[in-house]
């Protein structure tokens, strides 16, 4: 073990995986930060969308434009049918069907009966090659010589494709939040009756918002699997409750917060690991190298409660853009 | 103070619970909700004259919160129906009842506290295109409109003297200009019918007397008042006509002048009254005084001298005092 | 509303929280010199990592992770060799994207474990440009013969596979069905719902508890329940005590546990004035931190209680062990207690009248802080309690209590929130729900139908099947 370690952490900051993390929050700050939605099921939609984009691309062999397209869809699908039933109902009732509508998902892509298609428990692997195949990056590795930070052209196009989306999610949310439509949004936030009296389809924008934060989250579920194979227990409930971590650490209401948590959630992630290996190896800690793996959850669970408890509005956010409580 | 529609403008007919209108804007039919048990609503009709201003009186718990909310849409009843400007309400979802030009305030203010106030406003505004989440993403498409919006916004702000505050958050502003707020919000749609439910609950009083003149110029711009309030005084002031409530149903109504003194009127709020911890003298006293009733204060003090109780002396000044006004704060959480 | 933080108030909190953690992490520690041996982590992230083959040999009965194999790979990229670690994983990098062939040595398999499903050794990965871990899962099973392939049958749901959070109670074998042998199958599956629905209203009338006096939704409700049974496995498992003292020892504990809860974070918070929202985001957080403290401290593996798996009760075609019976029974007399409590005591009626009005009950009189921590204390030890039939039934794990969060929620949520008969009713119809639809879907679905119900009388009936509407407008 050496300082490597800071290496992969700085490399946290391109990585698609976090990029994927950042699109997924950016689906819900718009859903919870902006529309007071409690989405628990974030990762049910990242599992649409990733399961959306993998069966059609690999399984159907579709062109690249029209799985991600079904990974759009997917996820639009996925929204209507949560929305329309509980959007009228109390706001805790959403959370409870959302985070069960997500373990359903898990669940049914799991079974054995369906893995035709779905793979069952081992996923589905290779769902990148049509994307690999548009790649217009000539062949090679670049990057910081001397360093691990160097990637071939794939490794390129993913990073690229992740953060533009993520880059073009922010500049959407940016956009609609200084809107009318936002101002309708954030209305229904404060308070839904009074939106409602003033001649405002709430249920409607509900849904929008539910959809779009949806979409975002079925395209992070795409971004995710690029650099990896779709394994189902990768979406289980606790993704979503990292993507609230991340939410909440770059601020639940803010355009950049997402980005900016998501970094920091990883950034983070890699560093206690790195300082933990060299603890260890130094014999400082008395842990063995396995348990550094626990010790990072129980940070996140950690930061996760004195966030909401200390800073709800994020860790740069100024106390006035607290929007939830 | 302001020209009063005369009763003769109102109806013709004998002045009974229920009575035609000549000129109704709402009309509601045998329109009840029950829970559970309690019958909270139960009027068998009502007609809501055109162009005045009507007050919905009556006890805590009488069931006027309830109607309003049937009225808008903001709760279903189980039986009647009811028309806004012929067209029956039933079934039509609350937005769709604001705009067709009926809109309310609420009893517990529902300022949107996290947004400025002039975004309270603005949200107010009917026929803003931006709201569509396509043509919001173009700002030059709802640009021009918006500035027009804000205009208005301000216009309006100003009259309730709030323009200086239009950059704060709502959550920052008193319970009273909170109410303000939400009354001038509304009048951002400009309807035809203005519902209010307590407006006058914790205004300071130094701000009633404005908010009364505001209330009276929305009948001069050909708006229809409905509103739900405690103070008698100014129910007295500026309504025209009068609809009492006790236990869900319609059980008076009549012009201001008449209605108080309506035996069926003092028998709602002294059995109201009765019912709950109030049955003391000074407590029916406090009715009295509430409802300026001289009929009810004699009553009372021969009540108190027959059966040997010394009579409190009597203020006569009447409070518009926030703080002894009933608030049933029972509504929502 | 958050109230405004004080800054000694704030350094107080955190000394609470602090405490706390650290109290809950003491309790657990008390006697764990146990093997919380080479703990291995869920997720690992190699992201700078070219390619590589995640290899996991597991065995198909519970899912355990199975040490030691040798595993070689061949391909594009050249041969590698690896050796399963203690969580029966290995990650084989490898320099070049192609189609690789995974095999494991057979050999070299431990007899009890079995052998790899037929036609699955060698497996066939194709690895792409920089995919990392792509996995290569070999199941192992006594049932399969060494180097088997496979009969030319399309059937292929002969071994029942039950989900990652594990089976719950007897065990039934899944045969297809047909008229003759469906009563066979009903009246096992309709006794083990009915006791798996026992264990869970025993979790989810805490909960619902907690969440009629509070408004709180406890997703570390699950943390409860692990915790119970992680504390009847040390008392029983590691330090061999017999069950009437680990079990109420187990309870104790638990009771403690909900006692330092409520005591170090959540009366602090409400003092605070923490939002419900918020308050609900924090039990996520905690619920996170605490199963990795349990992961820490007593490994990742599943654990197993002292058990006998002979037959104590066979009545037709319902064959129940032991601690089925005892475990009903027990469960039985526990949840007739709580129901005494709550109609015939004085605490259990303010508990009630907490939960219907909490204005209306502070204001005639009843100290709803004292209500409340009550509530916990109850809530932990009937949560223990839980955890421990969950130990005696099913995988008991770090995750044990975060498995059935779910079916908690679905059975306060069916019952009607914050309504204690509710929650009982709700549990019970979970557990048949949850069992007897296996006569009709895969085994490995169950958890799905009571989710589904869920949803949908959330739809017809969002007040729950006792609950009372809410009052609205
Ligand atoms: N959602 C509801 N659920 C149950 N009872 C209600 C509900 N809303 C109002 N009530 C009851 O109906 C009666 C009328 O209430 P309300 O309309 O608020 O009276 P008012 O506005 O005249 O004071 C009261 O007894 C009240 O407790
Ligand atoms: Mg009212």
């Amino acid at each position: 073990m050496n300082g490597n370690f800071i290496w992969l952490t700085i490399g946290q900051i391109f990585d698609p995986t976090v990029a994927a993390y950042a699109l997924a929050t950016i689906g819900l700050v718009i859903h919870f930060g902006f529309t007071g939605l409690l989405n628990f099921g974030q990762a049910g939609f990242m599992a649409v969308g990733g399961y959306a984009f993998a069966i059609t691309s690999v399984i159907y062999d579709w062109p690249l434009w029209a799985s991600f397209l079904a990974a759009i869809l997917a996820a639009t699908v996925f929204a209507l049918i949560l929305g329309i039933p509980t959007l009228r109902l109390r706001a805790d009732y959403l959370s409870i069907v959302t985070i069960a509508a997500a373990e359903i998902i898990r669940l049914s892509v799991k079974t054995p009966e369906f893995s035709d298609v779905t793979g069952g428990s081992e996923g589905i692997n290779g769902a990148a090659r049509a994307f690999n195949d548009v790649n217009p990056l000539p062949e090679g590795r670049w990057g910081l010589m001397g360093t691990p930070l160097v990637y071939n052209q794939d490794q390129w196009w993913v990073r690229i494709v992740g953060w533009g989306l993520v880059a073009l999610a922010c500049l959407l949310v940016f956009l609609l939040m200084r809107s009318p439509w936002g101002r309708v949004i954030m209305g229904i936030r404060e308070d839904e009756d009074a939106v409602r009296s003033l001649g405002k389809n709430v249920f409607s924008y509900k849904i929008q918002a539910l959809i779009l934060g949806g979409v975002l989250g079925g395209l992070a579920g795409v971004v995710f699997i690029l650099p990896r194979s779709l394994q189902p227990d990768n979406y289980g409930t606790q993704l979503t409750f990292f993507l609230y971590t991340i939410m909440l650490l770059g601020g639940a209401a803010t355009v950049f917060g997402p980005v900016v948590g998501s970094i920091l959630f990883w950034v983070t992630l890699s560093l206690t690991d790195g300082l933990l290996s060299l603890g260890i190896e130094a014999g400082v800690l008395p842990l063995t190298t396995t348990q550094t793996g626990p010790i990072r959850f129980i940070i996140v669970g950690v930061a996760l409660m004195l966030l909401v408890i200390f800073r709800p509005q994020g860790i740069f956010g100024k106390k006035k853009d607290l929007h939830f409580a | 103070m302001p020209e009063k529609t005369l009763v003769s403008d109102i109806t013709d007919d004998v002045i009974v619970p229920g009575v035609k209108k000549k000129d109704p804007i709402v009309v509601a039919h045998a329109v009840s909700r029950r829970f559970g048990g309690l019958t909270a609503v139960d009027v068998a009709h009502l007609e809501i004259p055109r162009g005045s201003i009507t007050a919905l009186i009556g006890p805590n718990g009488a069931g006027k919160t309830t109607f309003f909310n049937l009225l808008t849409g903001f709760d279903k009843p189980n039986t009647g129906n009811w028309t806004f400007k012929g067209k029956s309400l039933a079934g039509v979802p609350a937005f769709k009842v604001s705009r067709m030009g009926m809109v309310r305030t609420f009893q517990l203010t529902k300022a949107l506290s996290g947004m400025t106030v002039l975004e309270n406003m603005r949200l107010g505004a009917t026929k803003q295109g931006g709201e569509n989440i396509f043509i919001s993403l173009f700002k030059p498409l709802w640009k021009a409109k918006e500035d027009e919006i804000t205009e208005r916004a301000m216009q309006l702000l100003a009259k309730f003297k709030l323009d200086t505050k239009k950059d704060d958050y709502a959550s920052s502003l008193s319970g009273g200009q909170k109410k303000l707020l939400e009354m001038a919000r509304a009048l951002m749609s400009s309807p035809e019918l203005v519902m209010l439910d307590e407006p006058m609950a914790g205004v300071n009083p130094a701000l009633t007397q404005s908010l009364l003149g505001h209330i009276v110029n929305l009948k001069d711009e050909g708006m229809t008042v409905l509103f739900v309030e405690h103070d008698m005084h100014m129910v007295n002031t500026i309504a025209d006509w009068v609809v009492v409530m006790a236990e869900g149903k319609v059980v008076a109504e009549g012009p201001p002048s008449t209605v108080m003194s309506d035996p069926a009127v003092i028998d709602a709020y002294l059995g109201a009254h009765h019912a709950s911890d109030l049955g003391t003298i000074e407590g029916q006293l406090e009715v009295a005084e509430e409802m300026e009733s001289d009929l009810i204060r004699s009553e009372v003090e021969q009540d108190a001298e027959a059966a040997g109780i010394a009579v409190p002396t009597h203020e006569p000044a009447h409070s518009t005092d926030a703080a002894s006004t009933p608030v049933d704060g029972e509504e929502k959480k | 509303m958050l109230a405004g933080i004080r800054p000694g108030q704030s350094a107080r909190l955190i000394a609470m929280l602090i405490a706390s953690v650290v109290l809950c992490l003491s309790v657990v520690l008390g006697g764990s010199a146990l093997g919380a041996s080479a703990a291995e982590t869920t997720a690992s992230t190699s992201t700078a990592t070219e390619q590589s083959i995640l290899v996991w040999v597991r065995t198909d009965a519970d899912k355990v992770g199975v040490p030691n194999v040798s595993i070689s790979v061949d391909g594009d990229g050249g041969a590698e060799t690896g050796v399963t670690g203690a969580d029966g994983k290995a990650v084989i990098p490898v320099s070049e994207p192609g189609t690789y062939t995974v095999t494991i040595d057979e050999d070299a398999l431990p007899a009890e474990t079995g052998y790899p499903r037929p036609s699955t050794n060698p497996a066939k990965v194709e690895v792409f440009e920089g995919n990392t871990e792509v996995p290569a899962i070999f199941f192992l099973s006594p049932d399969n013969a060494k180097g088997a392939v496979a009969a030319p049958s399309d059937e292929s749901t002969s071994t029942p596979t039950p989900g990652a959070t594990g089976d719950a109670g007897a065990g039934t074998t899944t045969a297809p069905v047909t008229v003759d042998t469906f009563w066979l199958r009903f009246w096992p599956q309709l006794v083990t719902g009915l006791i798996f629905g026992l264990l869970i209203a025993l979790a989810a009338i805490g909960a619902s508890l907690i969440y009629g006096t509070t408004g709180l939704n406890n997703f570390a409700h699950g943390e409860l329940v692990t915790f119970g049974a992680l504390m009847a496995y040390l008392f029983s498992g590691v330090m061999g005590l017999p069950a009437v003292i680990a079990i109420p020892a187990a309870m104790i504990l638990g009771g403690l546990f909900g006692w330092a809860q409520d005591a170090g974070i959540w009366r602090p918070l409400r003092k605070r004035g923490l939002g419900l929202i918020p308050m609900m985001i924090v039990t996520i957080g905690l619920s996170l931190a605490l199963r990795y403290v349990f992961v820490l401290l007593f490994g990742p593996d599943r654990l197993t209680l002292p058990n006998s798996t002979k037959p104590f009760l066979v009545i037709g075609s319902v064959s129940l062990k032991f601690t089925d019976v005892a475990g009903a029974v027990i469960a039985i007399v526990v949840i007739l207690g709580v129901a005494l409590v709550l109609t015939k005591t004085k605490i259990g009626k303010a508990m009630r009248a907490v939960s219907d009005n909490r204005a209306l009950a502070s204001a005639s009189g009843i100290n709803v802080e004292r209500v409340i921590r009550v509530v916990w204390v109850g809530s932990g030890a009937l949560a223990a309690l839980a955890g421990v039939y969950v130990g005696y039934y099913q995988s008991l794990r770090w995750d044990t209590g975060a498995s059935i969060l779910l079916l908690i929620f679905a059975a306060i949520t069916l019952g009607g929130l914050g309504s204690a008969y509710g929650a009982l009713v709700g549990a019970v119809i979970i557990g048949l729900i949850m069992n007897l639809s296996t006569l009709w879907i895969p085994e490995n679905l169950k958890f799905v139908a009571p989710l589904v119900l869920m949803i949908i009388i959330l739809l017809v009936r969002p007040q729950g099947i006792l609950g009372r509407k809410e009052r609205v407008g």
